[in-house]
């Protein structure tokens, strides 16, 4: 079984602080992390490659450069390969243009299944998964909660799905595109102490432009197909709230405005 | 005249046909010819609501069946030529708008709350950074206006009624899925926190007293919901989970127990009417939002407060 993980690094937006006086949200000196539901695809994959040792983990990021530590931390936790592709020209990709470099990258590859996560935590079009499913022909399904099994002889995978009205168990021919949620309980292991400061340089292949031969009019912001206007933040409405302590003043008083307000009916 | 197509989840019929708001506000009420996608076999009202309601001449599709819809959405815009396709960022339609804006070579703009027009323009705003911001986006190029929307941010409050005219669509080339649904259960309507006027919700602070709130919902006729870390830690199921990563809720009252109010949970609280927080420390971020802050410790509150109840109720009825 050969799984292909793809990943983005992320802003920790819990991070972000709203400067109420400037009515701007600071988003510089933010940590970056690996997008939650992507981490519980990977740690999907690394759970399956524990029961299933001969399965092989190819961990893919479209990102800059900075995003390396995030690979070889990965690698060190048991992911075989990491590819990153980088290059300036990508830069300001909307999800159009992004699907398509990661589709040309994946169609040279060869693999069972692609792992992703849902949504991401600063986009969070959740547009990719679908797009790159497209573009590559292949099914998909997404905000799986469960992965209940993957058979590469079979060529299928069972997953459970977390839907708005329903909860579904899907069969799904592989190869196939699978979207995880973030699933808190699927974590990922722990780093080995040998493996601390292994070197793990040669696991790593940065690849670029050059190697993917992308037309340069279909990337970044001007081969994207949508465009960002503005970016403002959604103040909310400052109140002056009624300060209580939990006191029997506090809960009479609580309660009153609740009666006040027909919270109260019988 | 526009042209504006709306796909219709089937499980999503009311909030899809709500969507013809969405062309109301992009091209006014008589500005555009309304066409609906009924690819599944549920689709409502829309028989009265559109111009023009389309069926597969082969049966209906499940609607998890993206790559055959996506296809079916190429094939239509084909001879329409649509200025503008609407999709509901339900489950499925999260995966079918994206299939169709590739085959489309369209911009696409996910998860909608807010449309506006500059020009010839169409403005679409959208949450960005877990709902922290607001981003105005734009579609370039030649394709149609693609853009999958919030379920209720819209509500098409004037409707006007029609009768459509049917067309079933034969499309060629019907892949095979690849997806075949081995079981499905129905959630209970009941546990829609969406639709409960008032929600007691829980965070960090009372996991360990989580049953209580359930007494205080049933005495202000609400439901119990809670915060992403209650959920993490397993005290409470995804389902009543509030915030951006959860649901987005609307209540008359919600009354935030033990929760600061993380950007992600603030998120999904903003259509809240009346917000009380009860919180240790009133520095919280929640508790700036609120018409009620309550300093102190959770749990003595909501016993506290039920006692209060409970004991007005028997002195009314001894009355």
């Amino acid at each position: 079984m050969r799984i292909l993980c793809l990943l983005k690094v992320v802003p920790d937006v819990d991070q972000f602080r709203y400067d109420r006086e400037r009515n701007i949200l600071i988003r510089e000196n933010v940590r970056l992390i690996l997008n939650p539901e992507d981490a519980t695809a990977v740690a999907t994959a690394l759970g399956f490659k524990r029961d299933v040792p001969d399965t092989y983990i190819e961990a893919v990021s479209m990102a800059p450069r900075g995003a390396m530590p995030h690979l070889e931390d990965l690698v060190r936790r048991g992911i075989d390969q990491a590819t990153l592709i980088s290059d300036p020209r990508y830069a300001g990709s909307d999800t159009w243009a992004t699907s398509r470099v990661l589709a040309r990258y994946l169609g040279r590859r060869d693999f069972d299944c692609v792992f992703c996560g849902t949504h991401t935590l600063d986009g969070g079009t959740g547009q990719v998964p679908a797009q790159l499913a497209e573009a590559l022909g292949l099914p998909l399904m997404v905000g799986i909660s469960t992965l209940v099994e993957l058979i590469s002889q079979e060529g299928q995978a069972v997953v459970d799905v977390d839907g708005e009205t329903a909860m579904m168990r899907f069969s799904v021919a592989l190869p196939a595109v699978l979207g995880f949620q973030y699933n808190p309980e699927c974590k990922l292991p722990y780093i080995r102490y040998e493996d601390l400061n292994r070197d793990v340089s040669g696991l790593i292949n940065v690849i670029g432009n050059d190697k993917l031969g992308m037309d340069e009019a279909e990337l970044g912001l001007k081969g994207s197909l949508t465009q960002v206007r503005s970016l403002t933040t959604d103040a909310l409405e400052a109140k002056d709230p009624i300060l209580l302590r939990v006191d029997q003043d506090g809960i009479d008083k609580v309660y009153h405005w609740l009666e006040q307000k027909g919270f109260l009916q019988p | 005249m526009k042209r504006v197509l709306v796909y219709i989840d089937e499980d999503a019929v009311e909030d899809s046909i709500d969507l013809l708001e969405v062309g109301r506000l992009m091209y006014g009420a008589k500005g555009f010819y309304s066409y609906a996608l009924a690819a599944g076999s549920r689709y409502g009202e829309a028989g009265n609501l559109f111009d023009h309601v389309f069926r597969l001449k082969n049966g209906p599709l499940p609607n998890y069946d993206t790559a055959t819809i996506a296809h079916c959405v190429e094939t239509l815009h084909r001879i329409y030529y649509f200025d503008a396709i609407v999709v509901p960022a339900t489950h499925c339609g999260r995966m079918i708008a994206p299939r169709a804006a590739m085959r489309l070579h369209a911009g696409l703009v996910a998860d909608v709350t807010g449309i506006g027009t500059d020009g010839n323009d169409v403005l679409m705003v959208r949450p960005a950074f877990s709902g922290r911001m607001l981003a105005t986006v734009v579609c370039r190029g030649g394709g149609p206006v693609m853009m999958s929307v919030r379920p209720r941010a819209f509500t098409y409050g004037e409707p006007v009624f029609k009768s459509a005219e049917f067309l079933d669509i034969d499309v060629q080339d019907m892949k095979i899925p690849g997806l075949r649904l081995i079981e499905r259960r129905e959630k209970s309507e009941t546990r829609d926190i969406r639709k409960s006027e008032v929600l007691i919700s829980g965070g960090g602070g009372v996991v360990r007293d989580f049953h209580l709130l359930e007494r205080l919902a049933e005495a202000l006729h609400g439901m119990v919901a809670a915060s992403r870390k209650v959920v993490d830690m397993g005290k409470a199921p995804r389902a009543i989970q509030v915030g951006q990563s959860g649901k987005i809720v609307s209540p008359r009252l919600y009354i935030a127990l033990g929760i600061s109010g993380s950007a992600q949970h603030v998120a999904g609280i903003r259509n809240a009417e009346y917000i009380i927080s009860v919180n240790t420390n009133r520095q919280a971020p929640i508790c700036s939002m609120s018409e009620i802050v309550v300093e102190g410790d959770s749990q003595a509150f909501v016993e506290g407060l039920l006692k209060r109840i409970e004991a007005s109720n028997i002195q009314t009825y001894g009355d």
